[in-house]
C-alpha cells in the first residue's frame, strides 16, 4: 500500500522500505541528520499508515475504559491519553492514543501493523456496549511535525496552533476541510500531529516544508522515528509489546491503573504481578563498543536473563542504547552483558527515558 | 583497483592490499556508527568475514576480497566511523592485507565490470 505522499517521498530521494504492508520512507538524507533536525529544530513525518478509528455512542467512554489499562472515564474533553489494550490472556493487543471529544464521541489512533486486528478487537466487545465503530483508514492522512520549532512553524499555517498543548487536541479548518491538530508525538521533542483528509494532506506536507525551511525543517523517515522514540524509552508494538508480553511487564507499565474497578485482563495481570514469573523491561547503555540489536541475549554473572527488544545508536547521546526484557529484579546501576556476535559487551541498567532533559541536546 | 560482488574494493600498494567498501555500499548501509575491526595479525581466507560495520539500522559484514594476513587496520575509524560514509574509497579504508596468493586478484571484478553489475541491479 502507498500513502497519499508516496510520490513526494520518491521525489525527495527517500529510501523506501516495506513496513506493515506499506511502502514507507526509511530515510531521506540519513537517520542521524534527520534525528538531530528533530531534536534541534523540526522534522516532518508521514505517518498516514497509522489508523484512526472513531468510537461513538452512549457507552463509548465505559467501553474504552474497560478495554484500556489507563484511565479513560472522566478525562476532560479534548484530552489525548496513551494506553495499552490488554488482550485478556496475558499479552497486549496494541498501544495507542485515545482522544476524547465528549463523553459520547472518541477516536483512537493505532499502529499500522495492528489496524485490522484492533478493529476486530473493538468489534468483538461491541456486543456488550452501546457503541458504534467507524474506521477512517482510507480517507485520511496523518502528519507528525516534531521538534522544538514545530509549533512555531505550524502557527504560520494554522493560527490555532498556538493553543496546542501536550496531550490535548483541537479541531481546525484548512480551506474548508475539518482537520485535527493534536499535541502528541513519538519523539519527545514536542510538536503536533495532524489528521487531515487525503485531499489536503499533500498540500499540507508541501506547505510545512516551505514554511519551515528557514527553521531547518527536514523530512524524516521511519529510521529517525525509531531512534527518536527509543531515546525516550517509548514502546514499539512488536518489540516491547506483543501478544505474549503482559502490559505490566513492559516499559508502558505506568499506564496500568490498578485502582480502576475493572478492565480487560485485570485479574490475570494482578496474579502475574504477585508472581515470581513476572518479567520486566529496562533501559541499558552499553559501556563498550557495539550495538545491542533486537533478539540479542542478555546475561548477568553468566546466567541468561532475557533478550534485547530494541537497540540502536543514540545520535543525541552518542551512546549505544537498548531496551531489554528480563527475568528477576534488575535495578538501575546493575551491570549486565549483551551477547554481540562472539563477544559479551558490558552494559549498565539506567532509568528511562535515556534522554533526560532538553539541555542534553547540543544546539 | 579491484572489486567484489559484495561491494568491497582492494587496491595493491607496496605489496599490500588496501581494503574498504565501495561508495555504493556506504550509501546502502546509511550512517555507520561503529566499526568492528579485526586484530592485526589475523589470518583470513578470501570471502571470510573480516570487519563488521554497524549502521543505525543494521550490522553488515565486510568480507576479505583475498586470502592473507591482516597487517594493519585503520585505527582512525575507532573514533571517526563516519569516515566510511564520507570517503569510503580513501580515508575510510578498513584494513591492509598481506596477500598469500596474488592470483586471487584475477578473480575479482575490474572497475568496468563492477559498474556494470551495479547498473544491472
Amino acid at each position: 500500500m502507498k500513502t497519499a505522499l508516496y510520490e513526494r517521498h520518491c521525489a525527495l530521494g527517500a529510501k523506501i522500505v516495506e513496513f506493515a504492508g506499506w511502502n514507507m520512507p526509511l530515510q531521506y538524507k540519513g537517520v542521524i541528520p534527520e534525528h538531530l533536525a528533530v531534536r534541534k529544530a523540526l522534522g516532518i513525518f508521514d505517518v498516514s499508515h497509522m489508523g484512526r478509528i472513531e468510537v461513538s455512542g452512549h457507552e463509548a467512554e465505559q467501553f474504552l475504559d474497560y478495554l484500556s489499562t489507563n484511565i479513560i472515564a472522566g478525562k476532560p474533553s479534548f484530552s489525548a491519553t496513551y494506553t495499552v489494550w490488554p488482550n485478556g490472556v496475558g499479552g497486549c493487543v496494541d498501544d495507542l492514543i485515545v482522544y476524547k471529544q465528549d463523553p459520547h464521541h472518541f477516536f483512537v489512533v493505532v499502529n499500522a501493523s495492528n489496524r485490522q486486528k484492533d478493529l476486530d478487537h473493538l468489534m468483538k466487545y461491541t456486543t456488550a456496549f452501546d457503541v458504534h465503530i467507524q474506521d477512517k483508514f482510507s480517507t485520511e492522512g496523518i502528519l507528525a511535525i516534531q521538534g522544538p520549532k514545530a509549533l512555531q512553524v505550524a502557527e504560520h499555517i494554522f493560527p490555532e496552533a498556538s493553543q496546542i498543548k501536550p496531550m490535548q487536541f483541537l479541531f481546525a479548518d484548512y480551506k474548508g476541510s475539518s482537520i485535527i491538530l493534536s499535541g502528541t508525538g513519538y519523539t519527545g521533542a514536542g510538536g503536533c500531529e495532524i489528521y487531515a483528509p487525503n485531499a489536503v494532506i499533500v498540500e499540507l506536507w508541501d506547505r510545512f516544508l516551505y514554511e519551515g525551511q528557514n527553521e531547518g525543517i527536514e523530512p524524516a523517515g521511519l529510521g529517525a522515528r525509531d531512534t527518536l522514540r527509543l531515546e525516550m524509552g517509548y514502546a514499539l508494538y512488536g518489540h516491547e509489546l506483543n501478544e505474549s508480553i503482559s502490559p505490566n511487564e513492559t516499559v508502558s507499565n505506568w499506564t496500568v491503573r490498578w485502582k480502576k474497578k475493572d478492565f480487560l485482563g485485570k485479574s490475570l495481570m494482578q496474579q502475574l504481578e504477585a508472581s515470581e514469573k513476572k518479567r520486566s523491561e529496562h533501559g541499558i547503555i552499553l559501556l563498550d563498543k557495539g550495538i545491542a540489536r533486537e533478539g540479542y541475549e542478555v546475561y548477568q554473572n553468566g546466567r541468561l536473563l532475557g533478550k534485547v527488544t530494541s537497540g540502536t545508536y543514540s545520535p543525541t547521546l552518542s551512546k549505544s542504547i537498548a531496551i531489554i526484557l528480563t527475568e528477576g529484579n534488575l535495578k538501575n546501576g546493575d551491570h549486565v552483558e549483551v551477547q554481540i556476535r562472539q563477544n559479551r559487551v558490558e552494559a549498565e541498567v539506567v532509568p528511562l527515558p535515556f534522554l533526560k532533559k532538553p539541555e542534553q541536546v547540543n544546539a | 583497483m579491484k572489486y567484489t560482488e559484495s561491494h568491497e574494493w582492494i587496491n595493491l600498494q607496496d605489496g599490500l592490499g588496501v581494503v574498504g567498501v565501495t561508495e555504493h555500499a556506504q550509501k546502502e548501509l546509511g550512517d555507520i556508527v561503529y566499526v568492528e575491526l579485526p586484530k592485526e595479525g589475523k589470518q583470513v581466507k578470501a570471502g571470510e568475514e573480516a570487519v563488521v560495520l554497524e549502521s543505525t539500522k543494521a550490522a553488515a559484514d565486510v568480507y576479505s576480497p583475498i586470502s592473507g594476513v591482516i597487517v594493519e587496520v585503520n585505527h582512525a575509524l575507532t573514533k571517526a566511523s563516519e569516515l566510511v560514509n564520507k570517503s569510503p574509497e580513501t580515508e575510510g579504508w578498513l584494513f591492509k592485507i598481506k596477500p598469500s596468493d596474488l592470483k586471487e586478484l584475477d578473480k575479482l571484478l575490474d572497475p568496468e565490470a563492477y559498474q556494470a553489475m551495479l547498473s544491472k541491479a
